[in-house]
């Protein structure tokens, strides 16, 4: 007795190709971490073209461990400091701004007063171009 | 006169293309992904100012307990001891790509003197431009803003 085969379909079954591309989509949504791309570009000036500040001549932003800011050693909020300087920059451009977080500051505090400095323009009008933020060596080597 | 009967309605939701969407998406996740060289977990400080980082930037990572990791945007993050190992680090990094931008993904609560020691590094083995690596503040953040001693 001759026993009749199935007919063999012709076709790619791709039924479950859904599911598989489906399985990979959740496979990168798990996996995929939103990396931080952006931040504050701080330019670093050459060795030989660092110019001397002079300490008395510029602004001292002093930054205490827990946040507390003095400017020109006298206590200020961080909103206040761009006020304070807009005379002295309507007067000279160019005055430098010295930030000097004490070594056990928290370093978050030294940015957010490198962000209000550098939205100086926005804010009040006029750009802080002369910001500075020596290191520790530097101190060492360069204050007077 | 007797009516034309209605043609039969297919019941069942076409999936035909459901495949070609899918792969569609699976193409868009691999061309926008980004592979991350640092996964250093740390609390980024928050900005409202921020600017786009410059892809393949080396990157120097700084805990909230000061270990140091560095990568030069093409491998894996290292860790390394202390900044003099940043320095030869980043002598060997500017040695071989004069313009590259180093990003400082440092913790908002580690002491400063950590980041001076990276940043006195890198000024040191002169980098150009340090991209401080920074999440955008909200208004929700503001209460968390340096104060008046």
């Amino acid at each position: 007795m001759k026993i009749a085969r199935p007919p063999i379909s012709e076709e790619i079954p791709t039924s479950s190709m859904a599911d598989i591309a489906f399985l990979l989509i959740i496979y990168f949504m798990v996996t995929t971490t939103f990396a931080a791309t952006r931040g504050l570009d701080f330019s670093l000036p050459k060795e030989e073209d660092t110019p001397l500040i002079d300490k008395e001549e510029s602004v001292l932003i002093e930054i205490q461990p827990g946040g507390a800011l003095l400017v020109d050693n006298k206590p200020m909020q961080l909103d206040q400091i761009l006020e304070y300087l807009k005379p002295k920059l309507e007067r000279n451009p160019l005055k430098p701004v010295i930030i000097r977080p004490n070594e056990m500051a928290e370093y978050g505090y030294m940015v957010s007063v490198f962000d209000e400095l550098r939205q100086a323009e926005e804010k009040i009008g006029i750009e802080v171009k002369n910001v500075s933020i020596p290191t520790q060596r530097e101190v060492d080597m360069f204050w007077y | 006169m007797k009516l034309q009967s209605r043609s039969v309605q297919n019941q069942g939701i076409p999936t035909a293309s459901m495949a070609d969407i899918a792969f569609l998406l699976i193409i868009f996740f691999m061309v926008t992904i980004n592979f991350e060289v640092d996964k250093t977990t740390v609390f980024l400080p928050k900005t409202d100012l921020r600017l786009e980082i410059p892809k393949k930037s080396a990157y120097v990572s700084v805990t909230e307990a000061g270990q140091i990791r560095v990568s030069s945007g093409e491998e894996i993050s290292i860790p390394v001891s202390n900044a003099d190992d940043v320095l030869t680090f980043a002598l060997g990094v500017i040695a071989a790509d004069p313009q590259k931008a180093f990003v400082l993904k440092a913790d908002k609560n580690v002491p400063y003197r950590f980041v001076d020691g990276v940043i006195d590094a890198l000024k040191q083995a002169e980098a150009e431009v340090i991209y401080l690596l920074s999440e955008q503040k909200t208004v929700d953040d503001a209460g968390a803003a340096p104060t008046g001693g």
